[in-house]
């Protein structure tokens, strides 16, 4: 079942709007907020269970009190560079409900006293963008934002960002980087974020999601929010469904609901003729799941984990019978070669390599040898690079080739798909 | 101080010390590209990969900070393997072109390939393609295909030059070191790059092409380019020197050397040096006989003797031991060179003091008790023909002194001239005398830094047989005179 805790009032015209949003009950959070001691609402966020919506699942309260307990000028960054394939829930949050993440933003900053805070937007969210700073100067003109907000005596600045379209600048080091005027490149940890980011500053990097969240856990309480999910997965998630099913779209359900019942009632069952085969559950770059694994999977950060994959940003991708694992891989993998930044060998070289041999394997020209070939150049791209995208196109790699086996064997030996011939539908990518 | 124990063997290292040069410290070496000590932390190439006991996922020894009780393992299998891949990543792209390659011999790829790889290659695609001898400036060339990006030349020109000139386009395998629109790597420390690319990527215009390294033996001297005195190495064979590099002194020039010195070279070669003696224009007088007929012509006589910093402490004491010790009527002149910009400093290493021994000059006329005259004061000896004859210790580098050929006319009425020079030119033909004298590589001796600091130098070529030092040379006037045995 949905729950919609984030979700609400998107279906509501007028939401996006300040007047709107706040017809909804919208800024009320932040009155509360103001009224609380600002380490209060940390730990109400660490209470609340609440881990980061953008892929990696870690604990929000946590992080933010990983900042050092002094006045140095701090920075809160919303990381709303959204460019993980199959993921497409900031965007409608963003589109849908500005005000929420601005609320959530000013919450939070509050949370950890900064002055200052961006939004990181996707430079291909021009839509996105243009509401978003819509919904900005509504905020200013109300007083939301500025100084002296809502007569708390907390100043507090907020601006947009727009990328320049890389993948690699959702890595928060790499959204420093680039906010910070250079090449968009992951810097070297440590110094983590927390104590040396944007500017050479103490810097949180959030989440749309995550931040949007905290609104909510500040209008409900932690405690209620504690009370949906499962025990380490609290509260909903926001997940973007996509392929060829009968209801693709953005479904916000509690965590831990099985992923069984999630394709069956929110994603309206898979489109007729066409059967279930995989799953990528996270975002393309989550180990892919089959679908026997699948359907025992719950959509939770430990189910996902047990089952070797990963919960991610909530992009879930449905992979049916008629498509073929080869051509989808080499997909990703055109996908990774394009972005990895080129700073690290491995994944500098490694994705270039890995397309490679997939583009020649779809294009007829690999050698049995390949298929093993590729599965050992991922192992050796696995955690040995500064920032995750090494991984992340390493473990799509390993879960294909290990669980489809017999697909790409066949593709190297036959010189063509196991699953649609010698019909050509996936264009293959150079 | 944490302890850390690498390989078994352990070290007390300050706080703050990376695992890989701790490791340096116990002579434990760890494979590298893109970490060097003279520059900030890239983190990139992935080569330093180490074991530390107790965290499952292996870490750049570059980028972590030794902790007190630290157990590291450089030498395991799960280490080699991965250093065997870092590797790898690093030579699929990477063109085979060793044979025609300038860096073969001193190839950081070739060394880790014999100390990590020797594999049969599985990278069967087709390998990138990018640009192929590009010129970044006047003394830099790039190999983009051979590149691997390890950033430490990009990293020289923001650090230490702060001149910003390179950059790495692009992203992924199609990325590119490149230099930014109108702005050539032409800053006077260049070829810094080259020495810090661990690899074939940049190439000196000067060098490249000339000698194979495996032909160059190495030995280590002072740079006689200015008064900074950075330690070198001197590549030289039997047809010559051919080329200089900075040693590490973090005392007196780091790690590097600037482009100007680099050329020093140059004025040590046979085609550049006065090999023989020549009076009054004819070459071919012995040495000995030329030194006897000298000593006898300048006893008695009024005497001017310039003198450049360009001579070693031990050479200055013998000179002037004689001809302040020994001869009356003789008067000194300092011939500083570069006099203009004589107190300039480029802010790196380069100083407007174009000699490498200007304080030992001064210490040794100090221990004599001389008082030397300036440019002016010789100028106006000379107006006033005070002098009968004039010795000369003039300048190696020659292009250390931009003032020399305006100040021809001078020396020209000074007398009888005994010009005592280690270059030939024909500026100097209208002198009675010219001595040919020995360059810094084919001397032993002292130079005094601008600090103060005393650096040794020592002969290693030989390139002028017949060339003499001030010391042979006082030694043989003395005898001649016979104020000496």
């Amino acid at each position: 079942m949905e729950k919609k805790l984030l979700t609400e009032h998107y279906d509501k015209s007028d939401y996006v709007t300040l007047k709107g949003y706040q017809k909804q009950g919208g800024y009320e959070a932040l009155k509360k907020a103001f009224k609380m001691k600002p380490e209060d609402i940390v730990n109400e966020v660490k209470n609340s269970g609440l881990r980061g919506r953008g892929g990696a699942g870690f604990s929000t309260g946590m992080k933010w009190s990983f900042l050092p307990k002094n006045n140095e000028p701090r920075f809160l960054l919303c990381n709303a560079d959204e460019g993980e394939p199959g993921t497409f829930k900031d965007r409608l949050m963003m589109e849908r409900a500005p005000h929420q993440l601005i609320e959530g933003m000013i919450i939070s900053s509050f949370a950890i006293q900064s002055k200052k805070s961006y939004i990181y937007i996707r430079g291909e969210y021009m839509n996105s963008y243009k509401i978003v700073e819509k919904a900005l100067r509504e905020a200013y003109d109300a007083g939301l934002l500025g100084k002296n907000i809502m007569g708390s005596g907390f100043d507090h600045d907020m601006d947009v960002y727009r990328g320049a379209g890389a993948y690699i600048v959702g890595e928060e080091t790499a959204l420093i980087s680039s906010l910070e005027g250079k090449k968009g490149q992951p810097k070297l940890k440590p110094p983590f974020p927390a104590v040396q980011g944007y500017l050479r500053k103490p810097t949180i990097v959030n989440n749309v999601e995550t931040l949007a969240a905290v609104t909510w856990i500040i209008t409900h309480g932690a405690a209620e929010y504690k009370k949906i999910g499962t025990e380490k997965s609290a509260g909903t998630k926001v997940f973007s469904v996509s392929g060829n099913i009968n209801k693709p779209g953005v479904y916000e359900v509690p965590l831990g609901y099985p992923f069984k019942d999630f394709l069956q009632n929110e994603c309206g069952g898979m489109k007729p003729g066409y059967g279930f085969k995989a799953l990528i559950p996270g975002g393309s770059s989550c180990p892919v799941l089959t679908a026997e694994e699948a359907m025992k999977s719950t959509l939770d950060y430990e189910s996902m984990s047990q089952l070797g994959s990963m919960l991610g940003s909530g992009g879930v991708i449905i992979i049916d019978d008629k498509q073929c694992m080869v051509d989808i891989l080499n997909v990703l993998m055109n996908f990774y070669h394009h972005e990895s930044c080129g700073q690290c060998t491995p994944c500098r070289e490694g994705t270039g390599w890995l397309n490679k041999i997939t583009s020649s394997m779809v294009g007829g020209r690999a050698k049995m040898g390949d298929v093993a070939l590729l599965d050992k150049i991922a192992r050796h791209m696995l955690g040995t690079t500064i920032c995750a995208l090494s991984d992340a196109a390493a473990m799509p790699v390993m879960s294909f080739v290990t669980k489809f086996k017999d697909e790409f064997e066949f593709f190297a030996r036959e010189k063509k798909s196991k699953v649609r011939g010698d019909v050509v539908y996936a264009e293959s990518h150079h | 101080m944490p302890k850390v124990t690498i390989n078994g063997k352990s070290i007390d290292v300050e706080a703050g010390t990376s695992v890989i040069k701790a490791a340096q410290l116990l002579n434990i070496p760890i494979a590298h590209y893109c970490w060097h000590e003279g520059l900030s932390v890239a983190g990139a190439c992935r080569m330093c990969l180490v074991e530390v006991e107790k965290n499952p996922k292996l870490q750049i020894a570059c980028n972590l900070p030794v902790t007190d009780g630290m157990v590291v393992h450089t030498e395991n299998e799960k280490v080699k393997d991965a250093v065997k891949w870092s590797l790898d990543f690093h030579l699929i792209n990477h063109p085979l072109d060793c044979p025609i390659c300038d860096q073969a011999g001193e190839c950081k790829l070739q060394d880790y390939y014999m100390n990590y790889g020797l594999y049969n290659p599985e990278m069967a695609e087709r390998k990138q393609k990018k640009n192929k001898a590009v010129s970044l400036g006047d003394r830099v060339v790039l190999d983009q295909e051979r590149c691997i990006l390890c950033s430490r030349c990009v990293r020289f020109t923001n650090e230490v030059t702060k001149t910003y000139e390179l950059g790495i386009f692009n992203r992924g395998d199609r990325s590119v070191l490149s230099t930014f629109e109108n702005r050539p790597l032409n800053n006077n420390y260049s070829v810094n790059t080259v020495d810090i690319c661990p690899v074939g990527a940049l190439t000196s215009k000067d060098f490249r092409f000339k000698q194979r390294v495996w032909f160059l033996k190495d030995f280590e001297s002072v740079c006689n380019g200015c008064s900074t005195g950075c330690n070198v190495k001197v590549s030289y064979n039997n047809n010559g020197v051919f080329r200089l590099r900075p040693k590490v002194n973090k005392e007196v020039n780091g790690f590097w050397m600037c482009d100007e010195g680099r050329d020093v070279y140059k004025f040590v070669n046979k085609e550049y040096r006065l090999d023989q003696v020549v009076e009054n224009k004819v070459k071919g007088k012995p040495m000995a006989l030329a030194l006897q007929e000298i000593g006898q012509k300048i006893k008695g006589q009024n005497l001017a003797v310039v003198v450049t910093g360009q001579y070693t402490v031990e050479e200055y004491d013998a000179f002037f031991e004689l001809f302040a010790g020994k001869l009356k009527n003789v008067k000194f002149y300092h011939w500083m060179g570069n006099e203009e910009n004589f107190e300039s400093f480029d802010g790196i290493l380069l100083r407007g003091d174009k000699n490498p021994n200007t304080q030992g000059l001064l210490k040794s006329m100090k221990k004599h008790g001389i008082k030397a005259g300036n440019w002016k004061d010789f100028e106006s000896a000379v107006v006033k023909k005070e002098m009968q004859m004039t010795v000369v210790a003039a300048p190696e580098n020659q292009k250390a002194y931009p003032e020399m050929k305006s100040r021809m006319k001078t020396f020209e009425n000074a007398g009888e001239v005994i010009w005592l020079s280690s270059c030939s030119s024909e500026d100097f033909n209208n002198f009675k005398w010219q001595i040919p004298m020995k360059s810094y590589l084919e001397k032993t001796g002292t130079f005094v830094n601008f600090k103060g600091i005393e650096q040794k130098i020592k002969a290693n070529v030989k390139i002028i047989p017949d060339a003499v030092d001030l010391v042979q040379l006082s030694a043989a006037l003395g005898e001649s005179i016979g104020v000496m045995r």
